[in-house]
């Protein structure tokens, strides 16, 4: 059965989810078994741009296999100082 | 020490003039004098921390005043770490602020990094951040990790037990450009976030961002914090026997 997650991108990842709320993320619809990485790419963020992930606010990696309801944040690499 | 200048200081709950004197004795190093950096430096050295260092080889170029407002117009085409270190030193001449007029390299971190007791990245690159991380846990020295792009900044604070920059960030190094645009007061409030660490780390205040990340998004706006841990396969740190300072977390 599908499984509904929240995707949440910062800073410069903005630009890859025109629709992103500014005070929630996007819910996607995935399938069981749909890895972080996964549901990057099916949201149309590239992989490559990612540097940081967290899933529920915890430091998560790529091929973490995601549940129902899980909120994950993902953030390029940041150089700015 | 005058205790006027510190009578905000002093009156805060739980500092004495121990804890002030702490800070006098502390040497706090300051990778970077940008948009980060001139937030972070005026607040240690009003505070009073003894001995600042300022890590920088850039001049200071027009378009660096919409948000490093520790430089005025005149100071265009001047060193930033002597600028720097002539404004803070009005700012408060009882401390010692020390210009490092160079870029950190792998050969020159251990020689500048051993003289001070905590490290604060006001740097605007990932190649440098590597070499801080590296060189503060060899020298098992504490660092206050910042980054900031367009609307967004965040801030953790790292010990040498653990988790390190590449727990959190990964292995890739590839560079990566500084962001084309900063919103100067997120940059200064990011920095004024590692001063407070600084601080508190110094005075032994609080707890401390160790293992956790706070991040500041502008737009939404708000605060949120994540956790990381140290990863036991991490190239850097995984397999080295740090020593841990006795600080409180």
């Amino acid at each position: 059965m599908a499984m509904q997650v929240e995707l949440r991108v910062f800073a410069t990842l903005r630009k890859y989810l025109p629709d992103h709320p500014l005070d929630r993320g996007v819910v996607v619809t995935v399938e069981p078994g749909t890895t972080v990485g996964q549901l990057i790419t099916k949201a149309g963020v590239p992989l490559e741009k990612v540097k940081i992930v967290m899933v529920n606010n915890r430091h998560a990696d790529l091929d973490q296999q995601l549940v129902d309801g899980d909120r994950v944040a993902v953030f390029p690499p940041v150089a700015g100082g | 020490m005058i205790v006027e200048r510190y009578a905000r200081n002093l009156g805060l709950p739980g500092w004495t003039v121990e804890t002030q004197r702490r800070l006098a004795t502390a040497g706090v190093l300051v990778v970077g004098a940008g948009g980060l950096g001139s937030a972070v430096l005026p607040y240690l050295v009003a505070a009073g921390v003894g001995r600042t260092g300022i890590v920088e080889d850039d001049t200071v170029e027009i378009t660096n005043l919409q948000r490093q407002v520790l430089y005025d117009t005149p100071d265009v085409g001047t060193s930033k770490a002597e600028a720097a270190a002539r404004r803070l030193s009005a700012l408060n001449p009882e401390v010692t602020v020390t210009p490092h007029r160079t870029r950190l390299t792998p050969e020159n971190a251990a020689g500048i990094l051993a003289a001070y007791d905590l490290v604060i990245d006001c740097t605007d690159n990932l190649a440098t951040r590597q070499l801080i991380n590296r060189t503060c846990l060899e020298l098992g020295k504490p660092w206050v990790h910042a980054a900031v792009s367009e609307y967004y900044g965040h801030v953790t604070t790292l010990r040498p037990a653990g988790p390190c920059w590449h727990c959190l960030s990964g292995m890739d190094t590839a560079a990566e450009p500084p962001p084309s645009g900063i919103l100067g007061p997120v940059a200064g409030l990011i920095g004024c976030l590692q001063a407070t660490e600084a601080l508190k780390y110094l005075t032994g205040t609080g707890r401390l961002l160790v293992g956790r990340l706070l991040v500041w998004d502008a737009l939404r706006p708000g605060w949120e914090e994540f956790s990381y841990r140290k990863n036991p396969d991490c190239a850097v740190c995984g397999n080295r026997n740090i020593p841990v300072p006795p600080a409180a977390d």
